[in-house]
This record gives C-alpha cells, sequence and structure tokens, in this order.
C-alpha cells in the first residue's frame, strides 16, 4: 500500500484536535465545592456510563471522519509487487525503456543499465516481443518490436549516454504507442532508470499507460549523491575594455546532503587558465566564486569554470562554458555649430571614465564632410544650424547601413531648414520660450515609453527619473506620419522622436543640452544615462547571451544582407541553415555541450551550450508513485485513436479506488455522528424540560 | 442604632437573610429579627400565654417563704404561693447541625450563616419569652451542649457558641441524638435545624425516641436554593465538601435523577417526621428568618 499524495498525512494532526479538546476540558473542569455528593453518588452508574459511551462513540466517531478524510485525500492505492515480471504461458510483448539522460554518467550507472537491459532480453522467451526506447528529455525507439534477440543486443550496444535532460512523460507516450501496436501478448512495460525526481512533472499528469500494462521498475537510483556541479555562469558578455572589470560569478552546488566540500574552481579564457579560486560548499546548498580582473583580446573568447576535482562521480556538470566579446570603443562623432563650450555635456557624457565604451570626436557642422560621416558608429548634429545637401545625402545613405543618428533641435538650429528635411521625422515649428508662451516657470518630460529600447534597461531601477528636470525652452515639433514618440513633454509635445520603421537609426531631441538656460537635464543622474542608451541603441548594439542550455532553441540573425549561414558544431560538423535575408532569424538546437561558431556571410558568433544543470541533482523518487501517476484508472478516456483497445477494468483501477470507498465510509460516518449528536442532544432537553 | 434596611419587595415585611448578613453581632441580628417580628405580632392569637401572672397555690412546707403572697394572707388568712410565668415557661434545646455541608451556599449566605440566624433568633426569642434556651452543636459527634436554662448570662454563652461554631466533619444523627437522649430527662421543645444529610430512617429514629420521652421537636430542614434546584450546566468536579471526595459531572444528564432522588429523599424524612409527630419545616436559605419563627411561635402554642 502507498499513497499518491502522502502529505496530505499531515493533516492527521487534526486527529489530536478532538482528543485535545476533550483532555484539555477536563483539565481545566471547573472544581465546584458542594455540599454533599450523597444523592449524586445515589444517581444509577448506568446512567453515566450510558452518557459517557455516548460521549466516547462521537469522539471516536469524528476522529474516524477526520482520519477517513485524511486517508481519502492522501490517495491511497495498492503497489504492485516489484518483483521482476514472471512469465505466463501467454506470449510477452515487452517495452524496455532504458534512461540515456546525462545524470545515468553518474558513476557506473550507465553500465549498470546496460546489463539490466542485457539481461531482460536475455530472459525473452520464444515468440516473446521485445521494443526498446531511450529516453532522456525526448524519447527515441531504438528498436521496433522484435523477437531477434541479437537485433536488440546490437542496438543495446549502440546506445551512448547523452547530454540530455529527464521526462518521463514522453518517454511513457511512446512506450503506450509501442505497446497499442502489440495484440494477442501479455503487454509489459520495464523501465530502468536512476528515476530523478526532476523528471517528474506532476502537473502535466497524464494515465498514458494502459490498465492491462504490467510494469516492473528497476531502480538505480542513487541513494546518497555525492555530485558537485555548476547550476550556471553570470557574467556580462560584452565588454569594451581588455582587462574584464565585471565579475564572472559562477553557482556551484553540493549535492551531497551529509556533507560540506571545499573544491578548487579555475576560470579559462580560450583554454587558458586565467584566475582559481578554492571555494567550500556547505551539505545540500550552493557557493558562488567570483572571477574578475582578466584580461580579454579582441572579439569573442571562450570562457569556461570548471571545478578541479577528480572524484566527482558526475563530471559532466563539472564544466561551465561561457562566451565574451571584448569589443571596439563605439565611435561617436559630435556635430556642433562650433561654438566655444558647445557639447561640453555631451563630450562629458561619453568619456568621464576611462572605462566607458565610447570614442567621441567633435567636429563643427561647417566643416564637415560626408567621407567623415561614414567613420563613426553613431553621429549626433548638436544645435547644428543646417548642414550640406552633400551630408544629409551621405546621412540617409549611412543609415540604412548600421550609423545612427541623434538630431538635437535647438537655439542654433535653422528650423524652417530642419522642417524641410523630409527623413526627419518630426517637423520643428517654433521655439518654446516656457515663462513667455506658456505662463508657467517650467515644464517636464512627463511621459515616457517605458518598453522601448532605450528606457528598458531603467525598468527596474528607481535612480532614473528624467522627469525631475526642468525645461525653459525647447523646439515645439509635430511628429511625421509613422513616427514613434518616445517622450513627450508635459504640454503633449514631442519630446524625443524615433524615425519610423522604414527608416531607423534617427532620433530627435527637441532641447538643448548645452545651456542650462533651457533645461537643466545635464545635471540631473538621468543625463549621462539616458544619452548612453540612445546612443547605445542608435549603434544597433545587440548584446548575445553568455550562454544557453541544451536543448534551448539558438536564434542565428542574418546580416545586412543575405548571406549562408551555418553553424560548425564542437565536434568540427558543420551544420548549414541555408541563405538568411537581413533581419532574418533560424533556430538551430544543440545536441550537446560545447562551443558552437555560428557563420552568417563574414560575420560569425560563438555560442557556449551547457547541459541542464537540473540534471546534476539526483534526488529519486519512489518508482511506484511514478507508475501511479502515468496508469490509467477507471474513467480515464483514452489519449487517441490507436493507444488502447477498450480495456475492461483491471487491478490497477481498483488499487486506487480506495478512497472513494474511503469517503463513503466517512459520509456514513458523518450521518451516524449527526444521529447520535441529535439524539443526545434531544435527550438532554427532555431531561432539561423534566426538571 | 442604626436603622436596619429591609428587603426590597413592600409585601415582604421581613428582613431579607442577605441583610442580615451584614450585621456582624449575632445578638444584634437576633434582636432586629425578634423585635420587628413581635411589633407585627401585636394582634396575633399567640399573645396570650405570654403574661407575667400564672395562679397561686397554698403554701407547702419547704416552699420558698419569699415567695408568699402577704396580701393574700392579708385578706384570707391562709398561706398563698404566688406562680409566676417562669414556672409555666417550656425549656427549649436547639440542636445546631455544623457539619461539613452545612458550610455550602451558592449566593452570599451558607446553610450554616443562615442556621446560625435562625439558631440565634429562636434562643432570643424563646429567651425572651422567659423558656429556659440550651443548645446543642453536633456533626458526627456532639461538638457542644450548652443545657437550657434561664440563669443569666445563658443567652449570651449560646449565642457566642453559635457563633464560633465552624463546620467540617460528616453529619451522623445516631450519635449526638443518642447521647441527648441519654442526658435529656426534663421535658421541652427540642428545635433541630440541619440540612438532614443522612439516612431519614436513622433521623427519624433518633428523634422519635427523644419525642417518646414527651418533647416536642421541631425539625427545620435547611437547604440551598441550588441543591433544590441543581441548576449548573457545565461539566465539572463536585467536591463533597464534608468527605472532600470529587465527581466528574456533566449536570445537565444527571440533573433529572439528582433532583428525583432528592425529592424521594425529603419526601421520605417528612414522612418518618411527620409520623413521629414531628414538625418538618423546609427552609430555603434564600427565604426570610422569620417563617421559622412562625413555625416556632405554632408549635410553642400547642405545647402550652
Amino acid at each position: 500500500m502507498s499513497f499518491l499524495n502522502p502529505f496530505f498525512f499531515i493533516g492527521s494532526i487534526v486527529l489530536a484536535v478532538p482528543v485535545l479538546i476533550h483532555l484539555v476540558r477536563r483539565e481545566r473542569s471547573e472544581i465546584i465545592p458542594f455540599s454533599s455528593l450523597m444523592f449524586l453518588l445515589k444517581v444509577p452508574k448506568r446512567s453515566i456510563r450510558q452518557q459517557k459511551l455516548k460521549n466516547l462513540l462521537l469522539m471516536a466517531l469524528r476522529i474516524l471522519i477526520l482520519a477517513l478524510l485524511v486517508g481519502a485525500f492522501a490517495r491511497p492505492y495498492v503497489t504492485q509487487s516489484a518483483t521482476p515480471i514472471i512469465a505466463t504461458g501467454q506470449n510477452r510483448g515487452v517495452v524496455l525503456m532504458l534512461d540515456d539522460s546525462y545524470s545515468m554518467r553518474y558513476g557506473n550507472n550507465f553500465d549498470r543499465m546496460k546489463t539490466e537491459a542485457a539481461s531482460r532480453i536475455d530472459a525473452l522467451g520464444t515468440g516473446d516481443q521485445m521494443a526498446l526506447v531511450a529516453f532522456n528529455d525526448n524519447a527515441n525507439v531504438l528498436n521496433a518490436p522484435t523477437s531477434d534477440k541479437a537485433k536488440l543486443k546490437a542496438a543495446l550496444t549502440t546506445l551512448e549516454p547523452s547530454y540530455g535532460g529527464t521526462r518521463y512523460y514522453e518517454a511513457f507516450s511512446v512506450a503506450d504507442r509501442l505497446l497499442s501496436q502489440m495484440t494477442g501478448v501479455d503487454k509489459q512495460l520495464i523501465m530502468i532508470s536512476d528515476f530523478q525526481r526532476v523528471g517528474w512533472n506532476r502537473s502535466s499528469r497524464e494515465n498514458v499507460i494502459g490498465k492491462d500494462v504490467k510494469t516492473e521498475m528497476v531502480n538505480l537510483g542513487v541513494e546518497k549523491s555525492t555530485n558537485l556541479g555548476i547550476d550556471s555562469v553570470s557574467a556580462n558578455p560584452t565588454t569594451f575594455t581588455r582587462t574584464y572589470t565585471d565579475r564572472v560569478i559562477a553557482r556551484v552546488h553540493n549535492y551531497n546532503k551529509d556533507q560540506a566540500a571545499t573544491v578548487p574552481v579555475s576560470l579559462s579564457i580560450n583554454d587558458k587558465e586565467v584566475l582559481r579560486r578554492s571555494i567550500t560548499v556547505s551539505a545540500n546548498s550552493t557557493a558562488l566564486a567570483e572571477f574578475t580582473g582578466f584580461d580579454l583580446n579582441l572579439g569573442l573568447s571562450k570562457g569556461r569554470v570548471r571545478l578541479e576535482t577528480a572524484t566527482d562521480p558526475l563530471p559532466v556538470d563539472n564544466d561551465f562554458l561561457f562566451s565574451i566579446d571584448r569589443r571596439e570603443k563605439l565611435n561617436i562623432l559630435i556635430v556642433d555649430s562650433g561654438r566655444a563650450r558647445q557639447s561640453f555635456f555631451l563630450r562629458q557624457a561619453f568619456t568621464s571614465a576611462p572605462e566607458l565604451p565610447y570614442e567621441v570626436s567633435v567636429v563643427a557642422g561647417s566643416s564637415l564632410t560626408p567621407d567623415e560621416l561614414a567613420k563613426h558608429a553613431v553621429v549626433v548634429f548638436n544645435d547644428v544650424p543646417r548642414l550640406s545637401n552633400a551630408v544629409t545625402a551621405r546621412m540617409d545613405e549611412l543609415r540604412k547601413g548600421s550609423q545612427g543618428q541623434l538630431v538635437i533641435l535647438a537655439e542654433n538650429a535653422d528650423l524652417d531648414w530642419w522642417a524641410n528635411y523630409a527623413k526627419l521625422p518630426v517637423k520643428p515649428t517654433r521655439r518654446i520660450f516656457v515663462q513667455k508662451d506658456r505662463g508657467q516657470t517650467s515644464v517636464a518630460i512627463s511621459s515616457f515609453d517605458r518598453n522601448h529600447g532605450i528606457f528598458k534597461p531603467f525598468e527596474t531601477t528607481a535612480k532614473f527619473t528624467i522627469n525631475t528636470a526642468q525645461f525653459f525652452a525647447f523646439v515645439q515639433t509635430e511628429a511625421r506620419p509613422n513616427a514613434v514618440v518616445l517622450a513627450k513633454f508635459e504640454d503633449g509635445s514631442p519630446a524625443l522622436v524615433e524615425s519610423g520603421a522604414q527608416d531607423r537609426g534617427l532620433i530627435v531631441f527637441n532641447s538643448m543640452v548645452d545651456k542650462l538656460s533651457w533645461n537643466d537635464l545635464p545635471l540631473k543622474p538621468s543625463f549621462v544615462p539616458l544619452f548612453h542608451e540612445i546612443v547605445r541603441y542608435l549603434s544597433r548594439y545587440s548584446e548575445t547571451r553568455g550562454w544557453y542550455a541544451l536543448g534551448e532553441g539558438v536564434p542565428v540573425v542574418g546580416s545586412t544582407e543575405n548571406a549562408a549561414a551555418a553553424v560548425i558544431k564542437p565536434d568540427g560538423e558543420r551544420l548549414a541553415l541555408g541563405e538568411l535575408g537581413p533581419g532574418q532569424q533560424r533556430f538551430f538546437t544543440p545536441d550537446a555541450p560545447g562551443f558552437y561558431e555560428t557563420r552568417v556571410g563574414k560575420e560569425s558568433h560563438l555560442i557556449a551550450v551547457n547541459p541542464p544543470a537540473s540534471e546534476g541533482n539526483l534526488e529519486a523518487m519512489p518508482p511506484d508513485d511514478l507508475v501511479a501517476s502515468v496508469k490509467r484508472i477507471d474513467g480515464d478516456t483514452q489519449q487517441g485513436d490507436g493507444l488502447f483497445g477498450s480495456d475492461a477494468a483491471d487491478d490497477y483501477v481498483r488499487r486506487q479506488r480506495a478512497w472513494w470507498y474511503l469517503l463513503f465510509i466517512a459520509l456514513l460516518a458523518v450521518i451516524g455522528e449527526i444521529y447520535l449528536a441529535n439524539r443526545s442532544q434531544r435527550t438532554q432537553h427532555v431531561e432539561a424540560r423534566k426538571a | 442604632m442604626s436603622t436596619i434596611p429591609v428587603a426590597d419587595k413592600p409585601q415582604n415585611r421581613f428582613i431579607d437573610p442577605k441583610v442580615l448578613m451584614r450585621i456582624q453581632n449575632l445578638e444584634l441580628v437576633a434582636r432586629t429579627v425578634v423585635e420587628g417580628f413581635v411589633q407585627g405580632l401585636h394582634k396575633s392569637p399567640y399573645l396570650g400565654f405570654s403574661v407575667d401572672f400564672a395562679e397561686y397555690r397554698q403554701y407547702m412546707p419547704g416552699d420558698d417563704i419569699r415567695r408568699i403572697d402577704w396580701k393574700v394572707y392579708g385578706r384570707s388568712d391562709k398561706l398563698f404561693i404566688k406562680l409566676y410565668e417562669g414556672e409555666t415557661n417550656t425549656r427549649v434545646l436547639v440542636l445546631l447541625d455544623v457539619s461539613g455541608s452545612m458550610n455550602y451556599g451558592s449566593g452570599e449566605i451558607k446553610k450554616i450563616d443562615y442556621a446560625k440566624m435562625m439558631a440565634a433568633c429562636l434562643s432570643y426569642f424563646a429567651y425572651h419569652q422567659r423558656d429556659g434556651v440550651g443548645l446543642l452543636t453536633f456533626d458526627k459527634e456532639v461538638r457542644a451542649h450548652i443545657p437550657a436554662s434561664r440563669r443569666s448570662g445563658q443567652l449570651f454563652n449560646i449565642l457566642r457558641e453559635i457563633d464560633t461554631s465552624e463546620p467540617t466533619k460528616e453529619t451522623e444523627f445516631r450519635k449526638p441524638l443518642r447521647y441527648l437522649a441519654e442526658v435529656l430527662n426534663r421535658l421541652g421543645l427540642i428545635i433541630v435545624i440541619s440540612d438532614f444529610y443522612d439516612d431519614p430512617a436513622n433521623i427519624a429514629a433518633g428523634l422519635k425516641a427523644l419525642k417518646s420521652k414527651g418533647n416536642d421537636i421541631m425539625a427545620f430542614h435547611i437547604m440551598d436554593n441550588f441543591e433544590l434546584t441543581f441548576p449548573f450546566e457545565d461539566m465539572a468536579q463536585f467536591e463533597d465538601l464534608e468527605t472532600k471526595r470529587k465527581l466528574h459531572i456533566i449536570p445537565e444528564y444527571l440533573r433529572s435523577q439528582y433532583l428525583n432522588i432528592l425529592n424521594e429523599h425529603m419526601k421520605k424524612l417528612k414522612q418518618e417526621l411527620v409520623s413521629a409527630q414531628i414538625d418538618y419545616t423546609l427552609m430555603d436559605t434564600s427565604q426570610p428568618l422569620d417563617a421559622g419563627l412562625f413555625a416556632y411561635l405554632a408549635a410553642r402554642a400547642n405545647s402550652l
């Protein structure tokens, strides 16, 4: 006998409640001095005893009701015998399910599984059929039902442990399909696994195994896991400096429930160890290993954090891979009207600290040449009166590439000229001096698009408060069709506008960033991060993820022009993904951990892939619970045509039906309790009336 | 003397026992009750027996010559002795039960307090009726015995004894009554104040023995209202005040049986006593004491 929801037995604590009440009432019953018990002692004892018995019976009934309810909700079922299936007179149709998830790499588990499987194949009688299913988080039929033992053994020999996780339901579904193909046989299901609890998703409970299928669970579960593994590594995947100043943090998990472990942890960059730490991880706990201050070459580097232990029984999760991209600093050109101290605040915003990933150069608009323009990733036109036609033509051309442009319209800008520049997402109308034109001291930026790429990074911080800046003057503009207003002044006039989808990469800011008589934005803490994010956004800068988990789809994004895409696997195999257009995405799913290289035209990226960390947790579940959760009971509908025939009720159904009986008995007990309680109360009333 | 408050109800001219409880001096209690009672009785048919002079009797040798009525001798030349009321009055003995069960009281008044006040009032009343008054306190034994007398200080002694008696032990009538039958040789009125927690047969047997000697006997059965109605609700441990024994009881289940047994006991007691021509009066401690005095007067009248 076992239980599907044994945690409901916590509810059995309530059984003590009636008894406790009884004891507490008894303990606390008042002592009443009375003249003499002479007459009370003459009351027939039978009457007292009857009353006591009635009360005891009531209490017992109430306890019984609670016990039955607790028992019913714990869902009892009669477990099957764990003894191997004994061949009956009828031929057997066996599906042998083999767990090849990477947790089976623990110690010699995989070899043990193969040995067990081989013995089951050997035990097949003449006329018996067997199918082999290997499963991890996917299930594959290794061998369709056959009586050929040699064939089965050959298939078993080819089986290697995978890097996949564990999911039981998919495996049971495949097994069920195979079993349904076997007719006129005694259906049997044998599963050899370490029965990791993480593979059982209780919420996706589906009864996929037929009632007529006999099951045998071969448990290779690890009782006391001594595994150490790295759950994850967090690192900033992009850096602009030679020395990595952020932190690489590895989270090391000790699955041993009894003993702490001290283990050296090393960090390698491009297969060269750069740092090493020693950390102690408490029993059944995690600890962090931090690394920083190592040097990186330009471009993508292969990072690896490794637990330097030779005794770990599951070494797969001792390595964790990630990639870091060291990029050149972002080249920004500030074009202004050439006045003294103009662009001071902007320059400071981008160059105030040496680690900032920006290279800034300033040029006067009058001396700007189209060729100069092309040398920079982002160009800021800071309150430039007007531009030459050659420059604007080049601007439009460069925007189609990857250049981003920010136009700041303020005091010096020739609004008529800019209004005639058709590509500008706004049409400037006039300058507004707030005190004179609006009759108030200042206006603020009252709303902004929090979901836009510029403002998204500030989503989780309360420090970014752009609306505290006071604007005393601004340029009133009208947004052109398709333009996207990213921020507005409180009178509704656009403050920050982005060009539409057809001509991305051009943003207009409608106030000055040089003079405090226009606004005090440059003095606000939001100024620097805001312009960093604007520039970062305009540079089409995209961060790649440092690593992916095995099983996740990895996107490969097309370049600026059509190009052939391919993936180079860790073992050197090339996987062609066909031709990708600009912005087009295609996914590939890695099948083993390691570094993958994606190539789109001339561009290449490095993708680190790690096996699922959850597999490191070898905590096992009772196989009977698993069987109980997947076996069909009375009333369950079939999964679909061809999975099962219309089978009659079988033992298993009856084994799970116990809770209905318990509920029924509880109902009877409730009726009895009500009857007894009422009778007792009625008797008291009658006696009270008589008295 | 300060004014004694009386009970609120206009028709109730008697003093509420709860009010009397506030008077610490037992003699003052007795006087308050009795004087108030007597003032209310000035037209009562019972007044006749309380006269100073009774009759003359011819002088016999041995009589005290101081008691010769010389005026009669002057008129008739015959020696006559004047008989005063003292000689015609009876002797009253109050039997006060001071067993543990008398220590019970559901409200402000315990049965023993009520019984003491009653004993004091009857003693005071009888003493001022020129009756000889005595007291016997008992539980299972005789605790104190002051033989009936009319000598000065008798009332004081009795009241002091009543006042100092504390209930402790169990009730048993057999032994005290046997003692009384042995020591009591003069006829008189015996007033028994008790809750009669004993076998009615034992009580009746002892009292009958006294009755057969020619004594008039009055039995005042003192009961608390809670004893008579048993109004308890919640389960509790009841502790016997005499034996200290405890019993777990759910009163609502046992009430009817208890009341049946109690009523049976009282009925049997009354039957036994009435059959022996003993006056039986049930006194609820919530009732005024005057009811007891009425009963006494009625019995006293009968005895004359």
